[in-house]
C-alpha cells in the first residue's frame, strides 16, 4: 500500500501488513525529523497526485527486480515536530538481502524522483531543503 | 484556451498553489513563465537569473510528467494542460 498522508502511522501496522508465509525477511526504513543546527519543525509538501503515482511506479519496479512479497510505504505530510517520522517503507521478501535490497532502492527512488519538499523551521527562520 | 498553473514549495508562496489562466492562443511554455515573471516580479527573481534564463533549480511538469527545463521551453502548451513549477525534489 502506499500513502500519502497527514496522519501519523504504525509501523506496527505496516509489518503486520508485509507479513505472509513465504516471507524470510521483512526489512523496514524509518526516516525521521532531525534537529539540524536549531530546526525545530519541519513542513513536508506534496504534488499529491504525482507522488502517488511516482512512488506506485517505484513500488512495481521493486516487485519486479527484488521479488518483493510485499512493499509498504507512508510519507506523511504537514508539520512535523523534531523526532516525529517522515517516511516508512516496509519491505518484505524470501531472503534478507532482497528485503533490504528492495527497502534500499525505494527510498533512494522516492528522494529522487517523488514530488514532495521540505521546508525546515529553526530559530534560524526557515529554508526549503534542497534550494541553492 | 484554458491553462492549469500548478506551483509548489517556495514558488507556491509567491504564486499560490493553483491557478487557471485563459490564454487567447497557444503559447509556449517559455511565454507563459514570462507572463508570468510580468504579473509577479517576486516569481521573475526567484525563477530567473540577470540575463533573463530559467534558473537551473526551477523543474517543471507538463501533465504529471517532467521535461527538460532547458531543452523544451519551446513547446507549445495546449487546451487543459496542467503546467506545475516547483524547486528540486526533498522528500524522504
Amino acid at each position: 500500500m502506499i500513502e500519502i498522508t497527514e496522519k501519523d502511522f504504525s509501523l506496527d501496522e505496516m509489518i503486520k501488513r508485509a507479513r505472509s508465509k513465504d516471507a524470510g525477511a521483512i526489512v523496514t526504513f524509518l526516516g525521521t525529523v532531525r534537529d539540524d543546527d536549531g530546526i525545530e519543525r519541519m513542513e513536508v509538501e506534496a504534488f499529491l497526485e504525482a507522488a502517488q503515482a511516482e512512488l506506485e511506479a517505484i513500488e512495481e519496479e521493486a516487485r519486479s527486480r527484488f521479488s518483493l512479497r510485499a512493499v509498504e510505504v507512508v510519507h506523511r505530510t504537514g508539520s512535523l515536530a523534531v523526532g516525529e517520522s517522515i517516511v516508512a517503507i516496509v519491505c518484505s521478501a524470501g531472503h534478507r538481502e532482497a528485503a533490504f535490497s528492495g527497502c534500499r532502492y525505494i527510498i533512494e527512488e522516492l528522494k529522487k524522483r517523488a514530488p514532495l519538499w521540505k521546508k525546515e523551521i529553526g530559530d534560524k527562520g526557515e529554508r526549503w531543503v534542497g534550494r541553492t | 484556451m484554458l491553462v492549469k498553473v500548478l506551483a509548489f514549495a517556495g514558488f507556491r508562496e509567491i504564486l499560490g498553489k493553483e491557478r487557471e489562466l485563459s490564454l487567447n492562443e497557444s503559447v509556449t511554455v517559455k511565454e507563459l513563465l514570462a507572463e508570468l515573471a510580468v504579473a509577479t516580479p517576486r516569481f521573475k527573481e526567484a525563477a530567473f537569473d540577470e540575463s533573463g534564463a530559467l534558473r537551473d533549480y526551477v523543474l517543471l511538469m507538463i501533465n504529471r510528467k517532467l521535461i527538460d527545463s532547458r531543452q523544451d521551453l519551446s513547446r507549445p502548451l495546449q487546451e487543459g494542460d496542467e503546467l506545475a513549477i516547483f524547486p528540486p525534489l526533498a522528500g524522504g
